[in-house]
């Protein structure tokens, strides 16, 4: 039996059901956007690139990386954080300046240069790599980050490579 | 969306448990539909919803700040500058704080002039009044949380009326306080109570005032 009016008022509900559903829909949008945004908001971040002075031109050694340690304050969340970092930098044949991380391309341990044996290697899987940072053997994929560098009156700077 | 709710439905026959908890009958007396003025009987579920929405902020907030002196200053001006949708999030969180405040004081003003707190209510009464502690208890202890100079005269001034109680109102303040000042230990304690021990309450008291509503079903007015 179809009681008389009974269409109007399923139409009635099916239309307050849907409206429901529809500001739901647009709160969740106006709600769940800015929550997924604040969460992946140092996700999404660019970090500033500074150049950083590490050392002078007359510190090298020649056809052999040096190895530097250098410190800089870096931006760390909330906080400024004083950072040490190392790059290796080596003098090229035609009298550029290369700085490579020590950052295995693997896994990402520290890898140190050994005079001995003329390599960079890696103490956690036996990854090597040669004086410019192409690989030799073990796991790493790829040679060795460059980091941009550049020479101004003998004064060496680099960019951060997690900047 | 209905093929999901029809494969569980199939095999946890939840049309009953739905059916028990969204699908009752408003009476006609609180029905908006019918008299605008029934909107009255809404404030309690508006404080509920205010309540989700500071539950959610205030969650997305605690992967930002950090309760300590030296960082908790730095950790929201950080969530206020430098995060995407930041001030968004804290905005919420704080209009919604008051907004819980005004919204309960409605419900309340409605429960008065509705004489909805008598026999047979009487309970739901008191457990309202918990809850309304409960969300002073989480106005106070949010209030010190930005560390700013508001928040620890706010603090200092709040405490001291505590510790005008007769007898035991000096050692109560150092309990809320953890010390004689407003410190580091105050900072952290308030977080804690703000974000683990006044959610525990207050989930507790809702479901028995809820519990209680459907038990007992709306009152009508006087
Ligand atoms: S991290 Fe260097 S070899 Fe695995």
């Amino acid at each position: 039996m179809v009681l008389p009016g009974a269409k109007n008022t399923l139409r009635r509900r099916a239309f307050f059901v849907t409206g429901i559903k529809a500001l739901a829909g647009l709160f969740g949008l106006g709600l769940g956007i800015p929550l997924a945004g604040f969460f992946l908001s140092p996700a999404l971040k660019k970090g500033r690139q500074e150049w950083i002075s590490i050392a002078e031109v007359t510190q090298l050694r020649d056809g052999e990386p040096t190895k530097i340690t250098y410190r800089y304050a870096r931006k760390d969340g909330w906080r400024m954080s004083e950072t040490r970092r190392m790059a290796f930098v080596l003098k090229q044949a035609d009298g550029g300046v290369m700085a490579l991380t020590n950052r295995c391309t693997h896994l990402g341990c520290g890898v140190d240069w050994n005079s001995v044996t003329q390599r960079f290697t890696c103490p956690c899987h036996g990854g090597a790599f040669d004086a410019q940072g192409r690989v030799l053997e073990g796991p790493p994929p790829k040679p060795l980050a460059r980091l941009p560098v550049k020479v101004e009156a003998d004064t060496i700077f680099i960019q951060d490579a997690y900047a | 969306m209905s093929r999901i709710y029809r494969f569980l439905d199939e095999r946890l026959n939840l049309g009953p448990l739905i059916r028990g908890i969204a699908d009752h009958e408003v009476p006609a007396h609180a029905d908006p539909l019918k008299n605008l003025s029934a909107m009255i009987y809404c404030f309690g579920g508006i404080v509920f919803f205010i309540l989700l929405l500071q539950a959610l902020t205030g969650v997305f907030l605690m992967l930002y700040y950090v309760p300590s002196p030296e960082d908790a200053y730095a950790s929201v001006n950080y969530i206020q500058n430098e995060t995407s949708f930041g001030s968004f999030v804290r905005g919420i969180h704080q209009v919604g704080a008051s907004a819980a405040v005004v919204m309960v004081s409605l419900h309340m003003a409605r429960v008065v002039f509705t004489g909805s707190y008598k026999k047979p209510r009487e309970l739901n009464w008191i457990v309202g009044i918990f809850l309304l502690l409960v969300v002073a208890g989480f106005c106070f202890t949010g209030y010190l949380l930005p560390w700013d100079q508001k928040a620890y005269w706010a603090t200092t001034v709040g405490v001291n009326m505590v510790a005008t109680i007769p007898l035991v109102g000096d050692f109560l303040a150092d309990a809320l306080r953890g010390g004689k000042e407003v410190g580091s230990l105050t900072l952290v304690r308030f977080f804690v109570i703000h974000v683990m021990f006044l959610p525990a309450f207050l989930v507790f008291f809702l479901a028995a005032h809820f519990f209680m509503v459907r038990r007992q079903g709306l009152s009508r007015p006087l």
